[in-house]
């Protein structure tokens, strides 16, 4: 679903990216965790193309990104992505912030895109939010509302760049259970996160960056069980010691 | 000149009016095609393609750098002659229409900087949340950032356009009437200078501080619930 090929990024001349290959199966949920300035966030923004990069090639459902004959748009519309700050459209109700795209991406009819916004907003649990606005939203309830707007699009593939990093501690398990939920519905998902909890109940695969290189990219027991990079080793130690 | 003689108002009223109203029209012509232009320049200024940037940059400099008393005036003279060479033929346009296009043209620099610094208030995350929805780039301004642009800016735009409204007392240097040209031109004749720049004043202050309240609850209204 999504190869990455010997990806490499730079800002002017400092390296961000380095050599990266990795692959999300369909159907697969691949965790990418490291310490903060590893290159994480910078990948998983490459993958549709937010980030331009220099060197390789990323290619999703059969389509290569850096091609520049590459509809980006059309692209984009399918592969779905949430943000550590939820960028919902702070002008916009939720409904709107959920049939916006579906009405002006994929041409579907008002009611048509209301409906289904409707429906996903029932199943992340916020039926009765519809009318508001997101400011009206704690984060927790915002993050899973553009969690809902992602999945109105019909996605072949979710990417999360640190969905919880922005949230309060009682509101991360919310979204949480709604991104486990996913994950056992099947959905393609690569998710940059420290939630090594989410990673030990539903990934296949946990990749370790650091320094903007992929470290370690391992299913899961092993990576949990015996990581083979001492810089892995150290990472865990720290944050699963407490 | 002992006594107050308002009758001077009451008497020339549809004069003044009719000034009033080409003021008020120059204004919203001036006001709508200002943000438009204005706009569109503020998004050539911050878009990636050089030569965008250069014409947007320059045409912004250029038209705050002279009065526009003195642009008011070289509009005047040039539109005429250039028509002329476009179309072969004189087409007297005259002072009064002149004004429509010159303010427009003018606004639009000071516009297109308030839009600017409105464009630029949205956070990089909402640009790229529009695209990562599927947007196109004009999709995205259209949708996501415009439209907080706006409301972020509506109390500057405000300013500018009284400003604006204001600054159409300008159109005298070319003779054409507008609501203080008309006032003006009834004090030379009847010499009641108090009694008509005060109904003058008293009406701008009225319009103005509506207009104010006005955007003051449309703001209420529109504003992004945080």
């Amino acid at each position: 679903m999504i190869e990455i090929k010997n990806v490499s990024k730079w800002y002017g001349s400092f390296q961000v990216l380095t050599d990266c290959t990795t692959q999300v199966s369909k159907s697969e949920v691949v965790v990418v965790c490291g310490p903060s300035g590893s290159g994480k966030s910078t990948l998983i923004k490459c993958v549709n193309a937010l980030e331009p990069f220099q060197q390789g090639s990323i290619v999703v459902d059969g389509i290569a990104v850096e091609n520049p004959k590459t509809d980006l748009p059309k692209l984009r519309a399918r592969v779905g992505m949430v943000f550590q700050n939820f960028e919902l459209f702070p002008h916009m109700t939720i409904t709107d912030n959920l049939a916006i795209a579906q009405i002006k991406v994929l041409g579907r009819g008002r009611e048509e895109a209301v409906d289904k916004g409707l429906k996903l907003l029932d199943r992340v649990g916020l039926k009765n939010q519809a009318a508001k606005f997101p400011g009206q939203l704690s984060g927790g309830q915002q993050q899973r509302v553009a969690i809902a707007r992602a999945l109105a699009m019909d996605p072949i593939c979710m990417l999360f760049d640190e969905p919880t990093s922005a949230l309060d501690p009682e509101m991360i398990n919310e979204v949480l259970d709604v991104m486990v939920q996913l994950a056992h519905e099947g959905m393609t998902m690569m998710c940059v996160t420290h939630e090594m909890g989410f990673a030990r109940k539903v990934a296949n695969r946990v990749i370790f960056m650091d320094r903007g290189a992929i470290v370690e990219d391992a299913a899961k027991e092993d990576f949990f069980g015996q990581p083979r990079s001492e810089r892995a080793q150290t990472f865990l130690a720290k944050i699963l010691n407490h | 000149m002992s006594d107050f003689d308002f009758s001077v108002i009451t008497q020339n009223w549809a004069f003044l009016a009719e000034g009033l109203r080409y003021t008020l029209q120059v204004t919203v012509t001036a006001m709508l095609g200002g943000i438009l232009i204005g706009t569109l320049l503020a998004l050539m200024r911050l878009s990636s393609i050089v030569p965008l940037q250069w014409f947007a940059a320059g045409y912004v400099n250029i038209f705050r750098s002279v009065p526009l008393v003195q642009v008011i005036l070289a509009f005047y003279l040039i539109i005429p002659l250039v028509l002329q060479m476009i179309t072969g033929k004189q087409i007297p346009i005259g002072a009064a229409n002149s004004a429509y296009f010159t303010f427009t043209i003018f606004e639009a620099a000071y516009y297109s900087e308030i839009m600017r610094s409105g464009i630029q208030s949205i956070p990089k995350g909402q640009i790229a949340a529009g695209y990562a929805l599927g947007f196109t780039y004009g999709q995205t301004m259209r949708f996501v950032v415009l439209p907080q642009a706006f409301r972020n800016m509506l109390p500057v735009l405000l300013t500018q356009t009284i400003i604006l409204f204001q600054d159409v007392s300008l159109v005298y240097a070319i003779g054409a009437t507008d609501f203080f040209g008309a006032a003006d031109k009834i004090t030379q004749r009847d010499l009641r200078p108090v009694e008509m720049y005060t109904t003058v004043a008293v009406v701008y202050f009225i319009i103005c501080f509506t207009l104010s309240r006005l955007v003051k609850r449309l703001q209420s209204r529109i504003a992004i619930i945080r």
